[in-house]
């Protein structure tokens, strides 16, 4: 085992569109350690999603994806594992939390049902009854309170931090080394934004796992990260850990970007 | 903070305290009522517009004394309101009135008949949402490639060809030059055996009186004028999948669930979960709008359904059975209608019955 | 700010730009439609002006059920008339009675629906009403309407007018309702704007290009109505051609072989249903994207 879970070395992606070619992401290298949680921050349209997109091999046809390497631990190249391979990896290594958990939950299906095919998808020979236990003690573990109810009922019936929970839940049922969220708190109540943010880290924190985490919210990166990323139109323009970014930014970029989040919270105190 | 939204918005218990009984009983109620107006607008229909019957009946040589004696032996000389109490009075005992030409009891008439249109028009339903969902589908999912320019080049062709222009271009080709479906002489073929009436659906009697070679010649005829409504309400149908599956397909839904390493039929599954509902509201539409809508069909087969009957009554003023075709046409859909929001209720545990 | 009129939904940025790159733009863009369009010109120009290569209402014993051939490139019907003329002469009345049908509905429906486009009880049930009516079969009301009247060419228009004023009574309905939550039109009725000019200066702008698209479809659908109406003889009669009764004509030499009767005025109906649908995508199109 060593030191990194994740090393992404010049990655690129290129989207054809009928206007030509759109380079969104340009040589990005990101390392994640072990128990480690690595910020991603940049306005939204850097290229953010995109990465992780193609790191998990999500992107559409049009979209081309190089790299010299984009290596798992303990699972090896994901730039050589065929779309088809991808698919295991996807789950059971990576989870991932987007935001919105409304639009990420299947609104049709009972929460019990979504993890039943979680676990169906991944081979793992469960019957309706085990599944029925890991998902209560999951649901139990990412602190909701009368699991199952929860288990019966469907998605539009759940609270935004609820629903996200659930998400959380689903995200680490297979126990990944690499959780990847996707901006996990855009979309909640203010109030609740804090708790999932506690909980996510706690997880990582407590299983020795490691985290990608995506935001445009600098605060929030502070308050979790151990280091950071800054991107720019598709490139990382300054990287380190998250203290020395923040107390002496190098690029002129994220010298706004730091300057902006004081502001940010003034804007908040008056329309609140 | 959990806890609190946990106790007040329990998963188990819908948002509005009402059982689906309350649901079933509030649109029983509006069915009951409009079914009382459709009731009303058939009698209207055929006693407000222009054209006398009498005089058509009566023929172009008859003489005031006999159109006015056939005018009276129709009730046509009694006052509006009079005809319309003696419309409602017969509609409560089953009565319809009879055929201003054959004499024969409009009810009895429309029980011979319905069955042979109820099952052409649930087999072109079915027909139309396998093939339609397939094509709609597979457009969704291969977007912008070759499966998705077919399948909309086919839709776009299909959506527009009047339905018995089709019948006969497919009469034409399959039955003439191909040779593969029976001359359109209805139900069965000229030689072949009536069986006698069980269920009133041929194929079923059929089988029943053992005569397999009326069964098996009773599905052949079925084949030209089920592609034919078919193909051309499979466009409809294609139309909705394409884009409510390419909706569910590209949703953040779709997204997470290929996130979570979900193999790619179980995320094609999840879009079609999210786009039944809407496909089976345009089945039952479609299913609605057939009856009578597949008149002209019916009569380009010699197909003895009420779509014929009631072409036929039209045509020469026959009011009772325009008025019955009417009125069986308007309850069918009113009844389907009201069985639609109910199931689609039952298949969306979003919908919540208030 | 409430002087400045809504934004409009059909803002053609091209306008500015020569004509000509417009157009071939929107042809590149909408080939389907572009299609169309000329061949509906072409179709009325001809019927209008252009020269028949035989009398569309004449007969020829001698010439009676001629495949296609370089004398009659459609070939002949029961009677020996020429299909290729007749087809072209239908085009006449079978166009203008749609369109006849399609403007009275336009014109009737679209005030009757923004009048209806308010929230209240009554307007709801209105909508269920009109769901009612919906239900009938409603190839049968018009048939019933128009051979009840004795065969009227008028009932006709009617017939078909009453088929779509309904749909754009809810077509309205819903656009307005929908454009009424926005905030320009809340903006506007605080600045105190007076109901006509809410409906001229600010609904209406914004309603048009459903409104067009609706009647793209509506002629579409007027088209098949009139033709099934003359298909089952009732509406225009002989010796007028038109498309439906052509194909009526030659419904029966279908299974003996003789497939130019019906299926040349049938192929008619069939391009200019396709035409005005396409014409309705392209529309639909472009407002859907000058609206983002």
């Amino acid at each position: 085992m060593s030191d990194t879970v994740l090393d992404v070395r010049g990655l690129t992606v290129d989207i054809a569109t009928p206007d030509g070619t759109v380079n969104a992401v340009r040589g990005v290298d990101l390392h994640v350690g072990r128990g480690e949680i690595l910020g991603v921050v940049g306005e939204s349209g850097c290229g953010k999603s995109t990465t992780i997109k193609g790191i998990l091999g999500l992107l559409p046809p049009n979209a081309e994806v190089g790299a010299e390497m984009i290596e798992l631990d303990g699972y090896g190249d994901l730039l050589a594992t065929p779309r088809k391979k991808m698919r295991e990896v996807r789950g059971r290594r990576i989870g991932f939390v987007a935001q919105n958990p409304f639009g990420s939950l299947n609104p049709i299906y009972s929460i019990e049902r979504q993890f039943y095919e979680l676990q169906k998808a991944h081979g793992t020979k469960v019957g309706k009854k085990e599944s029925r236990e890991i998902a209560h003690a999951m649901l139990d573990g990412v602190g909701i309170v009368n699991p199952a109810r929860v288990l019966d009922g469907y998605a539009h019936q759940l609270s935004g931090g609820m629903a996200q929970r659930v998400v959380i839940a689903l995200a680490t049922t297979l126990s990944p080394q690499l959780l990847i969220a996707d901006e996990p708190t855009t979309g909640l109540d203010a109030t609740v934004q804090a708790q999932i943010m506690d909980l996510i880290s706690g997880l990582v924190r407590s299983e020795q796992r490691s985290m990608l985490l995506v935001t445009h919210d600098l605060g929030v990166i502070a308050q979790y990260a151990q280091r950071v990323v800054v991107m720019l139109d598709g490139e990382v323009v300054e990287h380190g850990p998250v203290m020395e970014v923040m107390v002496d930014p190098q690029h002129e970029y994220t010298r706004k970007l730091i300057n902006s989040v004081p502001k940010r919270e003034e804007l908040h105190d008056v329309t609140a | 903070m959990a806890l609190s939204t946990i106790t007040t918005r329990g998963p188990s218990r819908p948002r509005r305290a009402s059982g689906p009984l309350k649901l079933v009983a509030s649109r029983l109620l509006f069915l009951f009522v409009a079914l009382f107006g459709v009731v009303t607008l058939s009698f209207l229909l055929v006693s407000v517009t222009p054209g006398d019957p009498a005089e058509l009946i009566a023929g172009p040589v008859a003489s005031q004394d006999q159109i006015d004696a056939i005018r009276a032996d129709l009730g046509l000389d009694q006052s509006l309101w009079q005809q319309y109490l003696d419309y409602i009075g017969g509609l409560l005992r089953g009565d319809l009135g009879t055929s201003y030409y054959t004499n024969l009891s409009i009810t009895s008439e429309i029980g011979n008949r319905l069955p042979a249109t109820l099952i052409l028009i649930a087999l072109s339903v079915v027909f139309a949402a396998v093939v339609g969902v397939g094509v709609g589908a597979a457009g969704a999912y291969f977007r912008g490639r070759w499966p998705d320019k077919v399948g909309r080049f086919g839709t776009s062709l299909f959506q527009s060809v009047p339905d018995f222009f089709l019948a006969l271009i497919l009469i034409y080709v399959v039955f003439f030059v191909l040779g593969l479906a029976p001359a359109p002489t209805g139900q069965i073929g000229i030689g072949d055996v009536r069986p006698e009436k069980v269920t009133g659906f041929i194929t079923i009697d059929a089988l029943i009186a053992g005569e397999m070679g009326t069964f098996w010649s009773a599905v052949s005829h079925l084949f030209l004028p089920v592609l034919t409504l078919g193909l051309v309400y499979a466009a409809y149908f294609a139309k909705t999948a394409r884009s409510t599956v390419g909706k569910a397909l590209n949703s953040q839904q779709a997204q997470f669930a290929r996130a979570m390493g979900l193999p790619e039929r179980t995320v094609l599954r999840y879009a079609f979960v999210e786009a039944r509902g809407t496909i089976v509201t345009y089945a039952g539409v479609i299913f609605a709008a057939l009856l009578g809508g597949e008149a002209i069909v019916e009569r380009i087969f010699a197909w003895d359904g009420i779509g014929t009957w009631a072409l036929q009554g039209i045509l020469r003023l026959d009011v009772p059975v325009v008025q019955g075709m009417v009125l069986v046409a308007g309850a069918i859909t009113l009844v389907t209608y009201t069985l639609l929001d109910i199931i689609v209720g039952l298949l969306d545990p979003r919908i919540t019955h208030g | 700010m409430a002087e400045s009129p809504a934004p409009a939904r059909r803002r053609e940025p091209g306008l500015t730009a020569s004509r000509w790159t417009t157009v071939r733009r929107l042809v590149a863009e909408h080939p389907g439609a572009a299609l169309g369009v000329t061949f509906i010109v072409v179709l009325v120009l001809w019927s209008l002006f252009g020269p028949l290569p035989y009398d569309p209402r004449g007969t020829d014993g001698s010439a009676s059920r001629e495949g296609p051939s370089g004398t009659h490139w459609f070939g002949t019907d029961g009677t020996g008339g020429d299909v290729f003329s007749r087809v072209i002469e239908a085009a006449k009345i079978d166009l203008s009675l749609a369109l006849a049908g399609t403007a009275v509905a336009l014109v009737i429906g679209v005030p009757l629906g923004l009048a209806a486009s308010t929230k209240g009880k009554g307007s709801q049930r209105l909508v269920r009403g009109l769901d009612a009516f919906q239900a009938f079969p409603l190839l049968i009301l018009a048939l019933a309407l128009v051979s009840l009247s004795g065969n009227q060419l008028y009932m006709v228009v009617v017939a078909i007018a009453l088929l779509n004023i309904p749909r754009y009574m809810r077509l309205l309905r819903s656009e307005v309702l929908a454009i009424r939550e926005s905030r320009f039109v809340e903006a506007a009725t605080a600045m105190g704007a007076s109901t006509p000019r809410l409906i001229f200066r600010h609904l209406l702008p914004n309603v048009w290009g459903v409104i067009l698209v609706q009647t793209s479809l509506t002629i579409a659908n007027s088209i098949v109505v009139l033709s099934s109406l003359s298909f089952l003889g009732v509406g225009v009669s002989a010796p007028t051609p038109s498309w439906g009764s052509m194909i009526r004509d030659g419904a029966g030499n279908m299974s003996s072989g003789e497939w130019w009767i019906a299926t040349f005025p049938g192929l008619a109906v069939l391009l200019c249903v396709l035409a005005f649908n396409q014409l309705a995508d392209a529309i639909g199109d472009r407002t859907a994207r000058s609206y983002r």
